[in-house]
């Protein structure tokens, strides 16, 4: 009887001290099912005197779960509220509508002293390239001569768009328009280079930015 | 051989009580600062006690903190649910001459390491204690 009860305590001594010792390494291997995610990066690099390199990555399903519990000035449900007078009464909307249905090309060109500002679409995807101009004038001929001061460049799917604009009328779903970029593949959203400094936001699988 | 029998219980009992303790890790705050006089605190607990601290937290002062946390409070019980997919990932560095600043998870764990010119400090917690906390927090308001 003893010898059972002896036996009794030691098998449950060692089951708890193994549940105890592997219960991290269990949680660990459960944790891991999230390496397959979409990863948004964001780089900053600076070359100011400091020399400031920012790294952000924040994995889509951390953002899509987050969004929605952030309720706070005009954020509510993962959705903006936009005010008509900040947009100065453009209907984005009605733009986009318009965008949508029509073939690839080049919508809008403003080519002005300061700045070029191209919107086009191509292969499902919206492409915005702002340049901003610098003018020297030049010692020899003592003529205006150009050089980039800025370039920005947006390329955003034409689906996350879409979804951007799939909520009500003075709205942005930014929830819908995440959900709508891990469903898509690995792309560059946005580059800006302004003098030394550059900003880079892109998509990808990994978890790291380098 | 009775003493024998009893110091192996003990030792037993200690090690049962050793590994209970320390089975979510510890709390590790480490702050450094470099000006003359400065102060250095460091020091380490056990993660597991924190949520059992809780428990004697007078519910006037978790209300408060609660009310405090009111907005911040859904958002943390999301990111802490959530962080725990993460197991080792760099979420945020900032790095330049002067300062250096990275929040990230490792083995489980939130680090947060800032080191400047002033100062270095470095906070390391479980992502579990994270969880445990804002769910404490956040189950004492409901129940108010």
């Amino acid at each position: 009887m003893i010898d059972r009860i002896r036996n009794y305590v030691k098998t449950f001594s060692i089951t708890t001290a193994a549940v105890l010792f592997l219960t991290p390494f269990a949680a660990n291997a459960q944790t891991n099912s999230a390496s397959n995610d979409r990863w948004l990066h964001v780089r900053v690099v600076s070359s100011d005197n400091k020399g400031e390199t920012v790294r952000v990555n924040v994995p889509l399903e951390l953002a899509e779960k987050v969004l929605p519990a952030i309720n706070k000035d005009r954020l509510h449900n993962g959705k903006i509220t936009i005010d008509r007078h900040d947009m100065e009464d453009v209907d984005f909307r009605a733009l986009f509508d318009a965008l949508k249905t029509t073939k690839d090309g080049e919508f809008v060109t403003v080519q002005s002293h300061d700045n070029d500002v191209q919107v086009a679409k191509q292969n499902g995807y919206m492409l915005v390239h702002v340049t901003e101009k610098r003018w020297h004038e030049s010692k020899e001929s003592k003529e205006e001569k150009m050089t980039e001061k800025s370039r920005v460049e947006v390329k955003v799917p034409m689906k996350v768009v879409e979804a951007l604009f799939s909520a009500g009328k003075d709205e942005l779903d930014v929830l819908a328009a995440l959900r709508a970029l891990s469903a898509h593949g690995d792309t560059e959203l946005v580059s800006v280079k302004d003098g030394g400094d550059t900003v880079r936001v892109w998509l990808d699988s990994k978890n790291s930015a380098d | 051989m009775i003493l024998a029998k009893i110091a192996l219980g003990a030792v037993g009992t200690l090690a049962v009580a050793t590994v209970y303790t320390f089975r979510e890790g510890t709390i590790r705050v480490d702050v450094d600062e470099h000006r003359q006089g400065g102060s250095h605190v460091h020091f380490w607990v056990p993660a597991a006690a924190v949520p059992a601290a809780l428990h004697f937290v007078p519910d006037d002062k978790l209300q408060e903190a609660a009310d405090r946390a009111r907005e911040a409070l859904p958002i943390a019980e999301v990111v802490a649910e959530e962080l725990e997919k993460y197991p080792n990932v760099e979420f945020v560095s900032v790095d330049s001459q002067e300062e250096h600043v990275k929040i990230s998870v490792r083995d489980g764990k939130v680090y947060v390491d800032v080191r400047d010119h002033e100062d270095d400090v470095h906070v390391a917690v479980p992502v579990s204690t994270i969880r445990d906390v804002v769910e404490s927090v956040a189950n004492r308001k409901q129940t108010q």
